[in-house]
């Protein structure tokens, strides 16, 4: 094999010249990256004998088909995107947080110990404040853990939050496994493993409380709240300054001053306390009791949305809303029209490997 | 006919021409040099002989036939090998594990290489023991190891890419004898290098090459060297200033500029600028790297540190920058003990370091000038955690002016700046803090052109005039020289003899680096 | 009866192990040359998935194994073409591969075998040899393996040969270590490191198949459940080096194998804390705190010639 074979041509990777600066990159190569992989997605489908005209229906139907679903929809893409917002938060500083899983799991299980135990009696809208502040708290902390790790003993936090998802997940499961921690007591009708449902103080005020299918909830404004916050944060702030300080040269960093180890875990901490936060909106907004899979497929969901948006919080709720209304319409087509949800899992995976994949084109130096 | 070729080379990086239409010939059994400063070009040269670029215009031959290596392995399989600047040795494997890299058989064969090296050692008096890892090597004792990883093959020619700029004085002598002896087997050397003294002694031709273009070829026989500075630098060096003779290193035939000592350093109330008592640090291996050394700089002083790199400088540098804990012994400075500060406190209690590595801890090259230039005082420009960009740049293009920082603007990166104007923007930082009772300049000319070498220079006399103490930490034995009221030096961590200006001897420092004496 | 308890205890932290050792032993050399491979979790599936279809349409387990091992050596080609030749980010390369690998085998796995077949697979059996189940307790744990399990033992000691005695694992060593420097000693560092992301693939396509095949003669949705992340944690316990990550993939067999054991001695420990000791394990391992270990330093970093 020569070397050439294995050499890129950049020459070939050139943008035409009259487009140059037209679109910026940044944006082309993830809107490309999805329409490409949505339009495999239907190519499978078709190619495996399904109706693709049933699959869009059903589909579109998922997504936007009642005010039910467009507000679960939005319900979701909540979510996602505190997830896709803590994933830029750290990766300003150039810390991978892949935990969000986890960080969903842990945040949704402490709001419902909360809210189950003491804050209904809260008044003035505490009770369901204060389950939410200790979701985020709770999902922060798992988040610092691995910011302690990276910082004191350099530990990479890919896959100490990875570890640490697959360590969240069992703990939720034994919460609501054991009749002493959040297991709903046994009735006649049934004995599940979820915890009751949380009591009506502690669930998130409607939107729309006169329109009695919305579910659309406080968790909306809130979110757009931190979306601004993270942006301006990163921004404008010398915070977001320092952040990437840290992450592009930490020595130098230290040696300008900055307190590197603290940032690291910093970001690290408020990374996974929006995924925490994302985690207590979903039980406390819509579902109301605690599930051991409540948080199924909604951490990576919410990174690839973090990594979709290459870093740019418009970009977090462009993706959010995609996956939200996307995750509603692929339960649907698989309820109604029998096509497997696995179809948008492919388009996903296929979405990130493109990105990834495309960096090449986006910091290229001068060819040697 | 010449063993190598190169005619109307061209090589550019981006917007920038490395080398403009370079035309020269080496011959078999020669020694021919490049000569150029920092930044000339000579290095592209070197990289696309070897194959690790492609020149964009030009032809290379060898042997009267075309050469275009697609990689260093054909370069290699031609017979061409090269010692490069920044050795290429991989630390954590040994000498014969180095020497096998790309060259055995599906099945390694130690003792190939390892015969093979006796061979070498018997013919050219290199010796080096195989089974000791490159990492516990000292850096003369690498080079070695570059040179046999060379010589095994038996090659045509042999390019040195500044050869010299790592090694004690009677390791040069050991290089040169190499080189000569090389050249009377028939092979061929082509020595890179920006220092004179070196080409007067083993050169059979020299090529100057000036901001990318050959200036001229020379035979070394009656050459003039007046005109060869000439060339080289581009003006007219009648009687060389002090430091651009010390930069090329031809003799200083005029005295030293006269140095304004200021009252302050005589002044023995004063607290010094920066002491150091039984400083002491061992590295992870347990190494003795700093070994009980004791200095004084007064303020308005300026003492210099030579020794050859590799001697306890770089800890040095970065345990006074507080990125380093030192074992035992104190720091102070202007009275205030520094032991386990953090950087912030150093820089807190008037200490400004101009950090040896430029890339890796004095700026974040990703990030724009006014960004390194501010980044550590930021607080100044933020109200409420919001920066205030347009105030930022503003006072980073009033600081750039100051210090003649030639670039476009503060917003573009650190990495878009030439080397030179990177120091001068790391200068500016340093010299403009508030307050500042020492400054640390470690290596602060290396990798820069003698324009900008002499501006550091001007910078760092003037501020040591207006009553402040350098430390200036060089392995460029005649710049200090030239600069230096006092000069210790550092052999092995320790602090080997300490001279006076009036007293600097260029023969008896180079012994002291050498570890040969003790003052 | 604890005798017995423990040979089944043994058996199993064996059985459990061999897909970590498989896949461990060649990301171990993949990592070496420079190459992380997130997406070692997603060539197992894959390869388990594909083992599994062969081996049911052909009724044979030998094909099963071979098409598992393409189809892992496929995915590692093209996650070599995005890592070494685009030089992408190597963790978000890898996440993206498992995320693909989990939509396609569970979307195939649908629509090949429906969602909840039964339908036993034709895999590999048991050694079963009686002059080694005689022996008390290691007897029956080592005699209740398939040859599998061997062969990964064997593929750990290849590994080891080929670092230690062959020019390619010196290559690898020093593509892994100090690319510039290999390149300028005439090592092509691009052809090392996609030999080794394929070494990587390889084994870990006998891991993935292993889990279909040998281990449980089905195939599930997700049936890996992190085991390749596991594997990328042992060889990170396991400091880069053949046989001290051959004993993190054991220990780590072994804590998943705990699971079984504790409820058998009717000890009251909960499920759950059973199920998530392997990956605290894990963490605490590469925090270090279980002594120190040196990465190869160019470990995710791309090679450029040139680039400064």
């Amino acid at each position: 094999m020569s070397k050439s074979e294995f050499a890129v041509k950049s020459s070939s990777l050139s943008w035409p010249d009259g487009l140059k600066g037209a679109i910026p990159l940044q944006v082309v190569v993830p809107v490309v990256a999805t329409i490409g992989a949505l339009l495999i997605g239907l190519l499978i489908i078709a190619i495996t004998g399904g109706s693709v005209s049933e699959a869009v229906e059903a589909f579109w139907d998922g997504m936007a088909g009642s005010s039910f679903n467009i507000g679960s929809s939005l319900n979701r893409a909540i979510s996602l995107g505190l997830v896709g917002l803590g994933f830029i938060f750290a990766n300003r500083a150039n810390l991978t947080n892949v935990g969000g899983e986890g960080q969903i799991a842990i945040g949704g299980m402490f709001a419902t110990a909360m809210a189950l135990h003491g804050a209904g009696s809260l008044p003035f809208g505490l009770a369901f404040i204060v389950p939410l502040f200790v979701g985020a708290l709770a999902g922060g902390c798992w988040g610092a853990l691995a910011g302690v790790l990276k910082a004191k003993r350099n530990t990479n936090e890919v896959i100490s939050t990875l570890l640490l998802s697959f360590i969240a997940l069992p703990l939720v499961y034994w919460s609501v496994e054991s009749f002493h921690l959040l297991r709903k007591p046994i009735s006649d009708v049934s004995s599940l493993p979820e915890s009751p449902e949380i009591p009506d103080a502690t669930k998130l005020p409607l939107l729309f409380p006169a329109d009695g299918s919305s579910p659309l909830h406080i968790g909306l404004p809130l979110a757009i709240v931190a979306v601004i916050v993270v942006w301006f944060v990163l921004r404008h702030t010398a915070l977001g300054l320092k952040l990437r300080a840290v992450g592009l040269n930490e020595m130098a960093s230290r040696r300008a001053g900055l307190r590197a180890s603290w940032l690291i875990i910093l970001a690290m901490g408020v990374s996974g306390a929006l995924g925490g936060l994302g985690g207590a909106i979903m039980i406390l907004g819509q579902q109301y009791y605690l599930t051991s899979d409540f948080s199924s497929g909604y951490g990576f969901d919410g990174l690839v949305v973090g990594l979709l948006s290459r870093g740019s919080a418009v970009g977090v709720v462009i993706g959010a809303l995609l996956f939200g209304f996307l995750r509603s319409g692929s339960i649907n087509m698989e309820i109604t029209a029998h096509i497997p949800s696995a179809v948008v899992l492919i388009c996903q995976g296929l979405i990130v490997i493109a990105i990834a994949g495309s960096a090449i084109l986006m910091n290229r130096k001068p060819n040697s | 006919m010449a063993l190598l070729e190169l005619s109307g080379l061209t090589k550019r990086f981006g917007s920038f021409t490395a080398l403009d239409n370079v035309s020269l010939t080496v011959e078999s059994g020669e020694v021919h040099c490049l000569l150029g400063e920092n930044g000339a070009g000579k290095s592209t040269l070197c990289n696309l002989i070897f194959g690790v670029h492609k020149p964009d215009a030009g032809v290379i031959s060898l042997a009267g036939e075309t050469f275009h290596p697609a990689g260093p392995a054909e370069a290699l399989q031609k017979g061409i090998v090269m010692v490069h600047q920044h050795f290429s040795l991989v630390p954590n494997m040994t000498v014969a594990e180095n020497l096998m890299l790309g060259r055995s058989g599906p099945k390694l064969e130690p003792r190939i290489v390892i015969d093979r090296m006796a061979e070498l050692a018997a013919e050219y008096d290199l010796r080096i023991d195989p089974h000791v890892r490159i990492e516990d090597l000292s850096v003369g004792e690498r080079q070695r190891v570059e040179i046999i990883k060379c010589l095994l093959g038996d090659p045509r020619l042999l390019v040195l890419d500044e050869p010299t700029a790592v090694l004690q004085p009677d390791e040069i002598d050991a290089l040169l004898a190499i080189c000569r002896q090389l050249v009377d087997r028939g092979k061929a050397v082509l020595l890179v290098t920006h220092k004179l003294g070196e080409i007067k002694r083993i050169a059979d031709r020299t090529t100057v090459l000036r901001q990318g273009k050959v200036v001229e070829t020379v035979k070394m026989e009656g050459a003039d060297m007046q005109s060869l500075v000439r060339s080289m630098v581009g003006r007219d060096v009648r009687s060389p200033g002090s430091v651009l003779a010390a930069t090329i290193g031809i003799e200083n035939q005029n005295e030293a500029d006269s140095k304004v000592v200021s009252m302050l350093s005589q002044d023995r109330t004063v607290e010094p600028a920066l002491q150091l008592s039984h400083l002491t640090y061992n590295d992870l291996d347990g190494v003795t790297r700093i070994d009980d050394i004791n200095l004084k700089v007064m303020p308005g002083e300026i003492v210099g540190i030579a020794g050859v790199e590799g001697n306890g400088q770089t800890e040095l540098g970065l345990i006074l920058a507080g990125l380093l804990q030192q074992a035992s012994g104190s720091i102070s400075a202007g009275g205030k003990n520094l032991d386990g500060c953090s950087p912030e406190e150093i820089t807190a209690a008037g200490v400004g370091i101009v950090p040896e590595d430029r890339h890796a801890v004095a700026c974040i090259k990703e990030m724009s000038v006014e960004e390194n230039l501010f980044l550590g005082s930021i607080s100044q420009f933020t109200k409420f955690g919001f920066v205030n960009r347009p105030a930022m740049r503003l006072a980073a293009r009033e600081l750039m002016r100051e210090f003649d920082v030639r670039a476009s603007g503060p917003e573009i990166p650190m990495s878009g700046l030439s080397g030179g104007n990177q120091q001068k923007a790391v200068l500016a930082r340093e010299l403009t803090l508030d307050p500042l009772i020492f400054l640390l300049a470690a290596q602060p000319t290396r990798g820069l052109d003698v324009g900008a070498i002499e501006a550091v220079y001007s910078r760092i006399r003037a501020a040591s005039e207006s009553g402040l103490g350098v430390l200036l930490i060089s392995s460029e034995l005649e710049e200090l020289i030239a600069v230096s009221d006092r000069i210790a030096v550092i052999y092995r961590g320790k602090l080997v003899g300490e001279l006076s200006s009036d007293s600097f001897s260029r023969e008896s420092i180079g012994a002291m680096m050498s570890g040969h004496e003790h003052v | 009866m604890i005798e017995e308890q423990l040979a089944v205890f043994i058996g199993s932290g064996l059985r459990l192990a061999v897909p970590l050792i498989f896949a461990g032993a060649g990301e171990m050399l993949s990592e070496r040359a420079g190459v992380l491979n997130l997406s070692l979790d997603g060539m197992m599936l894959t390869s388990a998935f594909t083992a599994a279809a062969a081996s049911w349409a052909t009724g044979s387990p030998m094909a099963g194994l071979a098409a598992g091992v393409i189809a892992a050596v496929s995915v590692a080609y093209v996650q070599a073409i995005l890592s070494v030749t685009l030089r992408a980010n190597q963790l978000v390369v890898g996440i993206g591969f498992n995320i693909l690998a989990l939509g396609a085998t569970t979307f195939l796995y649908r629509e090949i075998f429906g969602p909840l077949s039964r339908d036993a697979i034709p895999g590999f059996t048991q050694l079963n040899w009686s002059w080694l189940t005689s022996i008390p307790v290691i007897g029956p744990a080592l005699s209740h393996q398939t040859w599998l399990a061997y062969l990964a033992i064997f593929m750990v000691g290849v590994t080891w040969a080929l670092l230690k005695y062959t020019s390619f694992g010196l290559a690898v060593r020093a593509v892994g270590e100090d690319p510039r420097s290999a390149d300028k000693a005439g090592i092509n560092v691009a052809r090392t490191r996609y030999l080794g992301v394929l070494y990587a693939g390889a084994l870990a396509g006998l891991g993935g198949a292993f889990l279909s095949i040998a281990d449980s003669n089905t195939f599930t949705e997700n049936m890996t459940k992190g085991a390749g992340y596991l594997a990328i944690t042992a060889v990170i316990f396991g400091g880069w080096t053949p046989w001290r990550t051959l004993g993190a993939c054991l220990l780590f067999g072994f804590a998943t194998a705990l699971q079984f054991l504790v409820p058998a001695l009717q000890l009251d420990v909960p499920v759950a804390l059973l199920l998530l000791l392997p990956y605290l394990l894990a963490l605490i391992a590469i925090a270090g705190f279980v002594g120190k270990s040196r990465q190869p330093a160019a470990l995710t970093i791309p090679f450029a010639r040139g680039a400064s």
